[in-house]
Parts: C-alpha cells; sequence; structure tokens
C-alpha cells in the first residue's frame, strides 16, 4: 500500500486556503488606497462597510450550507420578501419605534421561514438542493411582488438614521460586523459544525456515526435564511425603503464570496470566517474597478470576468 | 452462556437482487464470533442491518431475548452495537480525533467543544497505536492525509470509543499489517474479558482460528452451518462455505503449453499502486492474478487497460510497443475490461440492455451512424453465448438479477471480438450458476485463441481455471505458480510470503 | 393497477394530459382559446421556448448536475448581434445567423471547459458566465435597445409560410426531428445517454467524457444563440435583458417532459411537450389576468410538484 501522504507544508494551506484570500484582500485593499488616497478615513471605510455588508451577511449564511454539502439559490429572493414584509409591518403599524421592532421581528421570523421550507423541502422530502431552491426563490420573489408590487414605501427616518448613526463611538455597520463575527465565532465552538462538516464531507459515514443528518441540514438552511434576513434589514436601513427586487444578485455574489473563501462547493470544508474575507475581496474588487477609471459601460464586463476566474481560482485551490 | 444477540430468518431485497434470503446468527455474551462465506454471501448487509444502517424486509432481531426493531445507527448506538465498516465510515475531511468523537464531542457546560477533553481522549486512545501506527498518524492529522491502515485504525479506535456491548468487525483487518494485527487481537481479548461480544468477519482463515470462539457460516444469502471454533478445521468451515463443490468444473488436465509467440508483454509497468510488474500472455492463456485483496491486481488491469495509465515500463501487443494512456486506446487494440464492480464500473442505469451491450462496440467501430435494426442480431448472439435470462433487449438494465446484469457486460465486451480479456474479480456477487457458465466460456475464448488475465478475488476460481498464477503483493508480483505447484496451499503461502 | 399508475406518471402521457386539460379549460375561460389561429400563435411562442429548450435538453440528459443557466443572455447576445449585423438587410440574414450562433457557440464551449476540466459545477460556471455575457452586452449596445430584423426573418416567424404555418414551426418540427436523429441514430446521442447515466462506466467503454460534455455545452449555447436570432424576428428589435425570461421556463420545460435532472434519461420530444404545455399554462393564466407575481408562484409550485414526482434522492438507510 502506498500512503497517500502529501507535502505538510501544502496540506496546511488546504486547510487555510482563508489566508490566500486574506493576502488578496490586503493587496486589494492597498491597490485601492493608491487609486483612493482617502480610503483610510472614517467616512469612506464606514461608507464601504456598509455597501459591503449585506453581501458579507449572505455569504455567512451560504457558507453553512455550502458546507453542509448543499446550495442555497434563494437567498436573493428571501433578502426582497424579508424587506417589503418588514417594510410592510412597519407601515401597517403606524412607523412609530414599537412598529420598527415588529417590522424587524417580522422580518426575521420571515427569513428563518423561507429557510425552514427550504430544509424541510431538501433534507426532509429529498429534493435535489440546485432546483428547489432555484424553484423557491421564484416563489419567496412572488411572494414578495404580492406584498408590494413596486418599490417604494420609506421606512420611518428612525430606522435608517439609527442604521447610518454610531453607538458608543462605532458606527452602527460595524457592531453589526462585529455581531456576526461573534454569532460565527460562537457556532464554530459548537458540535454541530463538526456535524455540520461530516454531513458535507461524506454524508453516508455521517449517517453511519448516528448523526442526524436530516435535522442537521435543515438548521444550515434555517440559518441561511437568518442570516439573508439580517442582510435584508442592514439593506432596508441603507436603501430607507421597500424594493420588491431588491437582493437578486445575491445568491451569485454569495456562492462566489463563500468559494473565494476557500471552501469547496462539493461540502464538507471551508468557513464562515472565509466567506466573509470573500466577500469583502469581492466588494473590494468592485472599488478597484471603479477607481481605476475604466470606461463606464466596460464595469460590470470586468466585474464579471473577474467573478468568473475567482470561481475558477476558488475552485482550484480548494482542489489541492 | 448467555445469549446476548440473535438474528433469525432475516431477509433483505434490492429490487430485483436478493441479497439475503434467511440471514441468522447467534452470539453470545463475551464471545469473539467469526461470521464467514464468500463474498456476496450477505454478510455485510446482515451486519448492517444489525447496525441499523440497513432497514430489513423481514425476520427477528432480539437482545438479551427481547425483541428489537433497529430504525437506524443512532437506536442501534443506544443498544449498544457498533460496526466497524469495511468501506469505513470517515469524513476525510475531519480530523482524527474529529472523526473518533463524531456525534460523541466532549462539551464543556455551556455546551461547546471542549477542544482540550477531545484532544486528550483521542491521545489516550491512539497511544496504544502509537507504536505501531507509522508516521503522521496523530490527533489533529486529517483524515484524508492517512494510509489505509491508519484509517482502519481510525475506524477501530471509532467504534472502541462508542464503548458498544456488541461489536461488529467487517473486515477491520484487510489493511493492517502484522504488528497492527496482534495489537488489534489483544484488544479484542480484552474486550471480551470484559464482557463485551464481537462479530468478526475476516478473509484470513488463519485469523478465525487464531482468535474466535464459534463460526457462522452464510453462502448466498443465507446462514448455512455454525461450528465451534476449537471442534472443526478450516477444511469443514471452507466445505460449508464453498458449499456443492461441483458446481465450480475441476481444473482440466494441464493443457499443453502453447508455444505461439507471446500476445502480450509486459515490461517492468508501474504507476502509484503498481511497481515494476513483468508478464508475458500467450494466446489461448489464462494467466490468474492472485494474492490477498488489493494487492495491485486491479489496479495491473486497469493500468494496462488505460484507465489508471502506468507512468513507466513498456507493452507490447503481438510484438509492437503501444502507449495505452486512455480506455479506447485499448479497445482500438482489442482489449476488454470487465469488471467486479458492475454499479460502479459497467452499468448504465436505467438505460436499455441494447445500449448497455452496445456502448464498447460503437467505441471499437465507431460506426457514425447506429442502426439497432441491425445490431439487434449481433447483440442477441453475444447475449446468447453466456445462456443470459433477459426479457429483451429494450428491457431496462436494471430489470435483471446481479448474475444477469454481469453476463450482459460481458456480452458488451465480446460483441467486440477482443483478442486480450483483463478480467477484474468479475464474478463478485454473483450465483454460482452464473459463475459455471463464466467459466466455460472464459476456457471457450482462450481455446478459440484469446489471451486471458483473470484476477479473482477467490483463490478456489484461479485455480480451477487458470494456467498460471502470478500472486501479489504490495504492487508487485511476488511469485509464480505452474503445473503442479498450482495447488491451494501454494497460493496462501505465495500470498502471505511477504505479507505482514 | 400497477400498470395504470406507471402508464400516468409516464411524463410523456402526463405533459399531453396536461396540455389537453389546459386547452380545454383554456376555452372554457375564453371561447375561441383552442381556435385554428389561437393555436397556431400559441405554438410559435412554445417553438421558440422549445428551440431553447433543445439545447438545455442535451446538457441535462448529459448528466453531472447538468444544466445551463447561461442561455437567457446567449439568447440576448444573439438578437443583439443578428439585430446589429442584420440591421434591416434581408440579405445580412445568413451573416447575422453566422456571428450570432458562432459566439454563442463559442460562450457554450468555455461553459463546458469550465464545467469539464476546471470541474466547477454547472449551475455556478453557468451563472458566472450569465454575468459575463451581460457585462459585453452593455459594452456592444451600450446599454440602449439597438439592432433591427429584417423582413423576411420577422415574415419568417410571424406570417403563414407553407399550410398556414409560419416557417418557425417547419423549423421546430425539423429540429426535433434532427435531435431524434443525433440521439437515437449517432453514435454520439449514444455516448450523450452513456456519459449521462454512468459517467465512470462511459470512460471504461472508451467514450472521450469531457469532451463530449464539452460540445453539449457549446451545443446549449448554439441553440441559445439561434434562439436570439429567432426572438428578434419575433419582437422586431433586441435588448439586452430580451433572452432573461427563457431561462426558468426551459428548465421547466425540459423536467416537464420527463428529462431527468439526474442525467441520462428523457428524450426531446417529450422536451418539445413541455415547452407546449408550459406555454398554454402561461397563456392560460394570463387569461385568468393573472399578476406576474401570481404565475411566478404557480411557475415555482409546477417546479416543486415535478421534483416531487423525478427529482428525489434516495433514502441514506437502504
Amino acid at each position: 500500500m502506498t500512503p497517500a501522504r502529501t507535502n505538510p507544508a501544502m496540506a496546511a494551506l488546504r486547510n487555510r486556503v482563508w489566508l490566500v484570500t486574506l493576502s488578496a484582500l490586503i493587496a486589494l485593499f492597498v491597490i485601492n488606497w493608491i487609486l483612493q488616497p482617502n480610503l483610510v478615513t472614517p467616512n469612506v471605510l464606514k461608507s464601504n462597510l456598509t455597501v459591503f455588508l449585506p453581501v458579507v451577511l449572505v455569504a455567512i449564511g451560504q457558507s453553512y450550507v455550502i458546507l453542509g454539502g448543499d446550495i442555497d439559490l434563494s437567498v436573493g429572493s428571501i433578502v426582497a420578501l424579508v424587506n417589503v414584509v418588514t417594510v410592510s409591518v412597519i407601515a401597517a403599524l403606524g412607523g412609530g419605534v414599537p412598529a420598527i421592532f415588529a417590522g424587524i421581528g417580522a422580518g426575521i421570523l420571515t427569513g428563518v421561514a423561507c429557510g425552514l421550507v427550504n430544509g424541510l423541502l431538501i433534507a426532509g422530502l429529498r429534493f435535489q438542493a440546485i432546483v428547489t431552491t432555484f424553484a423557491t426563490g421564484i416563489i419567496f420573489g412572488g411572494l414578495a411582488l404580492r406584498i408590494l408590487p413596486t418599490a417604494g414605501l420609506p421606512v420611518p427616518a428612525e430606522y435608517w438614521r439609527t442604521y447610518g448613526g454610531a453607538v458608543l463611538g462605532l458606527p452602527v455597520v460595524l457592531w453589526v460586523l462585529i455581531l456576526a463575527l461573534v454569532i460565527i465565532a460562537i457556532i464554530a465552538r459548537r458540535p454541530f459544525i463538526k456535524h455540520l462538516s461530516a454531513v458535507g464531507g461524506l454524508r453516508q459515514a455521517a449517517f453511519q456515526s448516528g448523526l442526524p443528518v436530516a435535522r442537521i441540514r435543515i438548521l444550515a438552511y434555517v440559518l441561511a435564511g437568518l442570516f439573508a434576513a439580517f442582510a435584508s434589514l442592514c439593506l432596508t436601513g441603507e436603501t430607507a425603503s421597500g424594493d420588491p427586487l431588491m437582493g437578486r444578485l445575491l445568491a451569485l455574489s454569495s456562492i462566489s464570496a463563500v468559494v473565494l473563501g476557500g471552501a469547496a462547493l462539493a461540502g464538507g470544508s471551508g468557513s464562515a470566517f472565509g466567506a466573509v474575507l470573500g466577500a469583502l475581496v469581492l466588494g473590494m474588487i468592485g472599488n478597484v474597478i471603479f477607481f481605476a477609471r475604466f470606461p463606464f459601460e466596460y464595469q460590470t464586463l470586468i466585474q464579471g470576468l473577474i467573478t468568473l476566474l475567482a470561481l475558477a481560482g476558488g475552485v482550484l485551490v480548494a482542489r489541492r | 452462556m448467555t445469549l446476548l444477540l440473535k438474528a433469525e430468518s432475516i431477509t433483505k431485497r434490492y429490487g430485483a437482487v436478493v441479497a439475503l434470503s434467511d440471514g441468522g446468527l447467534e452470539l453470545e455474551q463475551g464471545e469473539i464470533h467469526a461470521l464467514l462465506g464468500a463474498n456476496g454471501c450477505g454478510k455485510s448487509t446482515l451486519c448492517k442491518i444489525i447496525a441499523g444502517t440497513v432497514a430489513k424486509n423481514s425476520g427477528t432481531l432480539s437482545i438479551l431475548g427481547r425483541a428489537v426493531e433497529i430504525g437506524g445507527p443512532r437506536e442501534a448506538e443506544a443498544l449498544g452495537v457498533a460496526l466497524f465498516y469495511q468501506e469505513l465510515s470517515l469524513v476525510p475531511q475531519l480530523s482524527v480525533a474529529d472523526n473518533i468523537f463524531l456525534g460523541r464531542e466532549q462539551r464543556s457546560g455551556a455546551g461547546f467543544l471542549d477542544a482540550r477533553a477531545l484532544r486528550r481522549d483521542t491521545e489516550q486512545l491512539i497511544a496504544r497505536f502509537a507504536e505501531v501506527a507509522g508516521a503522521g498518524f496523530s490527533a489533529d492529522a486529517l483524515v484524508s492525509d492517512l494510509s489505509p491502515d491508519q484509517r482502519q485504525i481510525v475506524e477501530i479506535l471509532k467504534v472502541l470509543a462508542r464503548k458498544p456491548r456488541i461489536i461488529i468487525f467487517d473486515e477491520a483487518t484487510a489493511a493492517l499489517d502484522r504488528n497492527q494485527v496482534a495489537l488489534f487481537f489483544a484488544i479484542l481479548r480484552e474486550l471480551k474479558a470484559e464482557g463485551v461480544s464481537s462479530i468478526f468477519i475476516t478473509h484470513r482463515m488463519d485469523e478465525v482460528f487464531e482468535i474466535t470462539d464459534r463460526i457462522t457460516v452464510m453462502r448466498n444469502g443465507a446462514t448455512v452451518a455454525r461450528f465451534v471454533t476449537a471442534e472443526t478445521d478450516r477444511q469443514a468451515v471452507v466445505h460449508a462455505m464453498v458449499g456443492d463443490v461441483t458446481a465450480l468444473a475441476e481444473r482440466p488436465a494441464a493443457r499443453p503449453r502453447s508455444d505461439k509467440p507471446a500476445r502480450l508483454v509486459l515490461e517492468s509497468v508501474g504507476n502509484k499502486r503498481v511497481q515494476q510488474v513483468s508478464l508475458s500472455l500467450r494466446p489461448g492463456e489464462i494467466v490468474g492474478l492472485g494474492g490477498l485483496q488489493g494487492q495491485g491486481q486491479s489496479s495491473l488491469l486497469q493500468g494496462l487497460f488505460g484507465a489508471a495509465p502506468f507512468t513507466s515500463g513498456t507493452i507490447r501487443l503481438d510484438g509492437e510497443q503501444v502507449r495505452i494512456s486512455r480506455p479506447s486506446h485499448a479497445i482500438g487494440k482489442g482489449i476488454a475490461y470487465v469488471s467486479g464492480d458492475r454499479g460502479r464500473d459497467a452499468a448504465f442505469h436505467g438505460r436499455s440492455i441494447f445500449e448497455n451491450i452496445a456502448a464498447a462496440s460503437f467505441s471499437k467501430e465507431r460506426p457514425a451512424m447506429v442502426w439497432p435494426g441491425r445490431l439487434r442480431e449481433r447483440f442477441t448472439k453475444a447475449a446468447a453465448t453466456l445462456s443470459t435470462k433477459y426479457a429483451g433487449l429494450s428491457a431496462p438494465i436494471g430489470s435483471l438479477s446481479g448474475g444477469n446484469q454481469q453476463k450482459i457486460f460481458i456480452a458488451r465486451w465480446l460483441a467486440t471480438q477482443p483478442s486480450v480479456l483483463l478480467l477484474d474479480d468479475p464474478t463478485k456477487g454473483i450465483d454460482l450458476g452464473a459463475k459455471a457458465d463464466f467459466f466455460a466460456l472464459a476456457r471457450r475464448l482462450a481455446d478459440e485463441g484469446a489471451a486471458i488475465l483473470f484476477y479473482s478475488s477467490e483463490d478456489a476460481e484461479l485455480l480451477s481455471l487458470c494456467d498460471r498464477i502470478l500472486v501479489f503483493n504490495s504492487g508487485a508480483v511476488a511469485g509464480e505458480l505452474e503445473g503442479e505447484a498450482l495447488t491451494a496451499y501454494n497460493l496462501t503461502n505465495a500470498a502471505y510470503g511477504r505479507a505482514a | 393497477m400497477n400498470r395504470l399508475r406507471s402508464t400516468l406518471t409516464d411524463p410523456l402521457v402526463l405533459a399531453t394530459l396536461s396540455i389537453l386539460v389546459l386547452l380545454a379549460a383554456g376555452e372554457a375561460l375564453s371561447p375561441g382559446f383552442a381556435r385554428g389561429d389561437q393555436i397556431v400563435r400559441l405554438l410559435v411562442v412554445s417553438a421558440i421556448l422549445g428551440l431553447v429548450a433543445a439545447g438545455q435538453s442535451l446538457v441535462v440528459i448529459g448528466g453531472r448536475e447538468g444544466i445551463d443557466l447561461s442561455v437567457g443572455a446567449s439568447i440576448s447576445l444573439g438578437a443583439v448581434l443578428a439585430g446589429n449585423v442584420m440591421a434591416g438587410q434581408d440579405g445580412s440574414i445568413f451573416l447575422a445567423v453566422l456571428v450570432a450562433g458562432g459566439a454563442t457557440f463559442l460562450i457554450g464551449l468555455i461553459n463546458g471547459l469550465g464545467v469539464t476540466m476546471l470541474r466547477i459545477p454547472p449551475l455556478v460556471m453557468t451563472l458566472g458566465m450569465t454575468g459575463v455575457v451581460q457585462g459585453a452586452l452593455i459594452v456592444i449596445s451600450r446599454g440602449i435597445p439597438s439592432g433591427n430584423a429584417a423582413p423576411a426573418l420577422m415574415a419568417f416567424v410571424n406570417r403563414p409560410l407553407v399550410f398556414g404555418l409560419p416557417g418557425i414551426l417547419i423549423l421546430w418540427a425539423l429540429v426535433g426531428v434532427l435531435m431524434w436523429v443525433l440521439l437515437r441514430r449517432t453514435r454520439l446521442g449514444y455516448a450523450i445517454y452513456a456519459i449521462g447515466s454512468n459517467e465512470r462506466a462511459a470512460e471504461l467503454t472508451g467514450l472521450p467524457v469531457r469532451a463530449i460534455r464539452t460540445l453539449l455545452y457549446g451545443l446549449s449555447g448554439l441553440f441559445a444563440g439561434l434562439t436570439g436570432v429567432i426572438v428578434i424576428g419575433y419582437t422586431g428589435n433586441s435588448f439586452v435583458s430580451v433572452g432573461d425570461q427563457y431561462v426558468l421556463p426551459s428548465v421547466i420545460a425540459v423536467v416537464i417532459g420527463g428529462i431527468s435532472l439526474a442525467g441520462g434519461q428523457g428524450n426531446y420530444f417529450g422536451a418539445m411537450l413541455g415547452a407546449i404545455a408550459l406555454t398554454l399554462l402561461t397563456s392560460v393564466l394570463t387569461t385568468l389576468q393573472l399578476e406576474f407575481w401570481g404565475r411566478q408562484l404557480i411557475f415555482g409550485a409546477v417546479l416543486l410538484m415535478l421534483m416531487l414526482l423525478y427529482g428525489r434522492a434516495g433514502r441514506l438507510r437502504a
């Protein structure tokens, strides 16, 4: 028998693909700084974070689903649905502070419910993940249009002012990021994360080891729904109104971010922290393209190409 | 003695294929019990039913006299049953420690993972194997980085960590070397002293007589014999395993060695799994590849077929040097490859028998257009040479039993009229009748001039069919048997010769 | 009883039955729905969907979670390129078809290479490619509707050609025959089913699995590009997102037609029936004056129902 041992240095790197992502992030940051000298000022950093935050949050949720060997294409529609539910509830309850809290609560419940539906269909009824979340995405999007046919319906000023403001000297967006990092740190230290990796790594082995495979997969989808709801609440704070078509591109960018963060799309490896880095890299790429002053009409193309190349690269690195 | 576990009249069907027709087993408290039988006799299925990973169709299971329904691995674990999976139940992406304690992680008060306790407990467990496990075996190592024997040790530790009262070891020693096996047996004896019962499945008869107290033998999905190890001998056990021995024809009188020039010559070919193998094969010759399972026999055939190409050495066909780096090269040169792992390597699931036969012929003849009407007769004839039973060429492949499916996959290659046949454990899991048909065919093809390389995991098959046998060990040829030397004793001896 | 059940769950029977039921429902809701000229009009719309579905069928049959979500972008690209090349001139139609088909075939091949050589999951690869093509479209057209269909092309799509049927329907029937010949009478067709059914077994019978799968994505791009040409003939001009509306229906049509998303099963005839059934469903929903969101809801529900019928994984406990 030939031992399957590999170079330890390569092995160490393989489990820390996020190091590569982190290096890329630093490099992009430096380039961005050169192109945009006022980057490192509190206001510019804050506005950057405000732009990146929704993708970061959705990518965190997506990373759990992908770690478990599944995929969620409906996250973008969940963002839209949560947005219209939140703004509608706030408007229906008169727009006071209690109404805002009720709206946020309703939004979070909506996200969790969407995740639960996905999880039950896929892990419970054993539907294929890709097409099922594709289909539920259409349904969630349709419901969003039912609730709010066109963009509009502003949220009260208390909502977006708070989101755009600061608490204890730090911007709220930064607090949201910190809170998200605390949540993923907690999850990373629960047995759940090992179980999820096992389910994504080799489902049969996880089952044979006595893990409740279906329950674990459902929980991952619920987390994806929950983080999509967080992202939606942030987007709502940014746009200050309802939009049933919000978040259309978030499914692809969240998947790209997760892959960039070093996860294998086949499941079993990767981390939510890597996904955060991946999402930031995606955002910085957008910044660099913008400040490099490419002709306007080329920017979508370049962004698309870089995303595709990053996906290909990420898949290649994760396979090593 | 108390009867701990009793399995009675267990049956299991997969579609048209019956895996178990009458599985039974009685396990007493604190014994080591061998479960024996040829490949595909249903041992593993019976074990998986006891461990809850496979659902039975009928029959009863009872523990300490109380009937139990085991609905899944969790329920089995709650009843104190643990299974060492032959194909292992490890997650490659997780570490050794994570795998051993998967699903039963040590937790701190608040329910968080207790990394320190996990490491401490794992190191305690692996300490016993430290001396025999080799380099790179640590609590933090990823299972994907371990060698096959190390993975097997992890699976053993995973089973032990569950502290079960019934352990089923399905081929737990297959990849272990002698020192590792000795340590494993020492642990087995300690468990026995503590009152734990073990069911032990192995392909090595020596181990059965060394460690077990009683033996249950299965054949063709049914339990057929029970022995007390100390009161029986190897011959009686083997007889029970093989059953009606006359079903396999005796080896014909040694045929005169053909003096035709060699059809196939390999000169020190090698790749990751095969080292420096040389051999020559004449038309009309059947050469066996023997030895323990997984010693490079399949890899040699797959290398020769271009599925896992050789990276060194030369291949000559009819005297001419050829390069085979993918299966289509081999097929173009008249080489055929029949795998024993039908579901994975051969079956086009959900497609018709016609399509399943046609695939190889199309690759060889490369017709642009296909006229099914004109091919039907030819394929019917190819299937008929093996007396295959099927409803019609347009019936789906899944409607056939395992044996008849394998006949179809052999017919697939017969239709290409190959001059070299590579048979990779082709009779795995097929019934004796189909085996007999297959043997007769192989002999006839050889008589008609085909050159055949035949690997079988069953020594009896090699001995009854082959003119010569090359015995493999660790990817290399460890010995060659011919003529009078072709005996079971010599074959086993050579197989274990340098092993361990 | 079992026989009856298996006949009723046969995708072709199911698709045909739903077509008849939908026709009856349409006629009941709005008399004249099932009139001859109305049916021809519906068939023209079905044909456009059916042409995209031809490529989608091939990719899905080819297995390994095969799916092409970039067909929408390729249709748009085909339409914009063809519109600009034709610029309303009959004489340039052939060149327009060549340019549109060539460009989208190439895009499909790149999809195929990403899927086979880099092993990017098809869904992600083709979704990523959608972004690139949409970017390219913005560069080409600068975001404004551009290009004009040649009169002959518009006549081919919209006016009766023979027996009162527009040329597009003749073309669709021809594509149906060609797809049957490809899948059932050529070695390539048998190879497509083989790689879709069991990739490893296909390799072990000497099939060039990667090359075939790459070609399938190329063909899907090609069909999408040609559909783009037809689309501009149908609408008269083109805009950068004209193809988006076909992505989802092309997948649903294929699944309705009994082509398993697991690969290796089904045929294009089923997908043709699927395209007709889906077009009828849309039309009935429009007759019901159901808003966009309601149609989306029903599409999603239909897709989930199809998953229930055909797309479930095996149990972990055998």
